[in-house]
């Protein structure tokens, strides 16, 4: 049947896309191993990275420099840009808003206010924990509240899509103007770490940063996936989501939790990092159209490619490099306009 | 299948919309729900397909009640065609469709659903609309999707809210004719809720005529449509006549009698009936 042959003709032009997306973060991971301080050409670090899979180390500096200071660097921004983007995706598709993100949800300002808390208070706020936990444990704890403000909320009243985001807006505003007053209380010292969350930096992982960022996003990410076509008849409003079997705020609920779950375990190591959340699902939505099927992986593949490119460029700029949530704004929007002004294909949006 | 609806109430807060509903509706068919603005005709549909909890009373389809279905199993049962569509991230026609199999829907199922999806826009003669993107489509094109939508789910029940509104006369015909056709060809009941009360007249099985929140009068179109029923719940004067079997309204507006000499001679054959 001609009909459906176009549709699956269509499904694998997606998962090109998607393969394509795949293929450019494993050259782009190598390729980012490459910039810095220390020379080391992209040959150079397949070369290393073969030697260390091997256990024959011919250089122990290079191998230093390339396994255990870039390589966590770059696989974190995979994870942070997958994360934001697959976040991203979930909740423009569901609340059926273009401006939805994770961040709009208030996860990244009741993040920092959680730092900022550590960071203003110190130790003495929690004294079972070590100095960066403590500020990972609280970003953690005051990102999660928005949700937590949703979910009682829903316990009184009905839960649509605009009221999720007024009470994400309203509790966004509330964490930057508590961040606003202890800045201005704040030493030198610490207004300058506060400033330094707020812009949203990779520099400071490791690999010990890695495994639970990592695991609670891979748990959510197939979970999100599992549930793609709930997000996508949600897509149709409300009561359309209802008369097709999808329960819409019981969906939202779970979603918006699981969201918020996975951003929160990003960001409390990060800082803010804006954009991929809020454009990367759009320049996704380009290529692969909406259906959630494909609109999620293609995101959270094109927004882990997209930061681990915007760090690149983050770290050769300047003298000591640029925060990188600085660098995926200026380059990404200009990116997305003209994406935006030159795509001439089907609308993805209306 | 069979729709029994005893006894429903409903209202928000303090203010009821609907006040002891009664219905037996039973096989194939075709029933419109007419009646003014605000006067409960969209929130009797909502409450059939449980998007809304009455109050008081029950909704039961074959003997079930719909409070004891799943979600899942009611979406098989029961179809619904909204009143305008969200396209803020616009689908193609396909994935549009495609939707409505979601309560079939497994992870193996997409060639069979496919097919589904494609017979019935073969039906309702708009495949070649397929691999469009839905907001490139008119409103009539806009109005097929949707039911197509809805016909997926393969329901008994088909619930439409007034799927004729933004469509010309032509169009409005077409579909209404659609709906009835597959009434029966399918064996479901469809029930829409209409504002055009000609094309309703000319097509239903069955009117439901809604006032102040409760059922005023039912049955036949010829026994809903008549100039005292109009008078009461609509309170426009209208005269009824009679075409090809079927009541056909005419309004009234005592601002244009003194321009009755103006008209050509056939024109009084309407009022001359009276």
């Amino acid at each position: 049947m001609a009909g459906k042959q176009d549709y699956y003709k269509m499904i694998h032009r997606k998962w090109i896309f998607i393969i394509i997306c795949a293929l450019l973060i494993l050259v782009t991971l190598i390729f980012s191993l490459s910039i810095g301080m220390y020379d080391l050409s992209f040959f150079d670090c397949y070369r290393v990275l073969i030697e260390h899979l091997t256990g024959n180390i011919t250089d122990p500096y290079a191998d230093d420099i390339v396994v255990f200071t870039r390589l966590p660097i770059g696989v974190f921004a995979i994870i942070v840009g997958a994360v934001l983007a697959l976040g991203g995706a979930v909740m423009q598709s569901m609340l059926r808003n273009p401006l939805a993100d994770p961040y709009t949800m208030g996860v990244s300002s009741g993040a920092l206010l959680g730092a900022s808390i550590a960071i203003v208070l110190g130790n003495g706020i929690m004294p079972l924990f070590s100095d960066p936990w403590i500020k990972i444990v609280m970003a953690f704890g005051f990102s999660l509240i928005p949700v937590a403000v949703i979910l009682m909320f829903s316990f009184k009243r009905r839960v649509t899509a605009t009221k999720i985001i007024l009470i994400g807006i309203a509790m966004m505003y509330i964490f930057s103007a508590v961040v606003q007053l202890l800045m201005i209380t704040a030493s030198e010292e610490t207004l300058a770490e506060i400033y330094s969350w707020r812009v949203g930096t990779l520099a400071l992982t490791t690999w010990d940063t890695i495994p639970i960022p990592l695991f609670i996003s891979l748990v959510c990410g197939v979970v999100l996936f599992y549930h793609h076509r709930s997000i996508n008849v949600m897509m149709a409003g409300p009561n359309s989501a209802h008369s097709m079997g999808v329960d819409p705020k019981r969906t939202i609920l779970i979603e918006i939790t699981i969201v918020s779950l996975m951003t929160a375990a990003v960001v409390c190591f990060t800082g803010t990092i804006g954009f991929v959340g809020l454009v990367g699902p759009h320049i996704a939505r380009l290529f692969v159209g909406s259906e959630s099927k494909h609109l999620l992986p293609a995101s959270a593949l094109f927004g882990g490619l997209f930061l681990l490119l915007a760090n690149c460029v983050a770290r050769v700029s300047g003298e000591y490099g640029l925060p990188v949530g600085v660098i995926s704004a200026i380059i990404g929007c200009p990116l997305f306009i003209m994406i935006l002004i030159r795509m001439r294909r089907k609308s993805a949006w209306k | 299948m069979r729709l029994v609806i005893d006894g429903i109430e409903f209202g928000y807060s303090s203010t009821p919309v609907l006040k002891d509903i009664t219905l037996d509706a039973n096989g194939p068919q075709l029933l419109s729900i007419i009646g003014p603005n605000g006067v409960g005709k969209s929130t009797l549909i909502h409450c059939i397909n449980r998007i809304l909890s009455p109050n008081k009373g029950t909704v039961m389809i074959d003997g079930e009640t719909v409070n004891d279905i799943s979600l899942k199993d009611l979406a098989k049962k029961v179809g619904y065609v909204p009143y305008s569509a969200n396209d803020t991230f616009p689908l193609s026609v396909v994935d549009t469709v495609l939707m409505g199999r979601h309560p079939h829907a497994t992870y193996k199922s997409l060639d069979k659903d496919l097919d589904i999806v494609y017979s019935t826009l073969r039906l309702l003669d708009i495949e070649d609309l397929a691999m469009r993107n839905f907001d490139e489509l008119s409103a009539g094109q806009h109005q097929k999707v949707m039911l197509a939508r809805g016909l997926v789910q393969e329901p008994e029940i088909l619930l439409l809210d007034e799927p004729t509104s933004n469509l010309d006369i032509k169009h409005q015909m077409e579909v209404t004719r659609l709906l009835r056709d597959l009434s029966q060809e399918k064996n479901i009941l469809v029930i829409m809720i209409s504002h055009d009360l000609n094309i309703a007249a000319k097509y239903s099985d069955t009117m439901i005529m809604l006032h102040g929140g409760s059922i005023y009068a039912i049955g036949t179109p010829s026994e809903v449509i008549t100039k005292e029923n109009i008078k009461a719940v609509y309170d426009v004067e209208s005269e009824v006549i009679e075409s090809h079997g079927r009541p056909h309204l005419i309004m009234l507006d005592s601002d244009f009698d003194d321009v009755e000499h103006t008209l050509p001679a056939d024109t009084y054959a309407v009022k001359e009936k009276r």
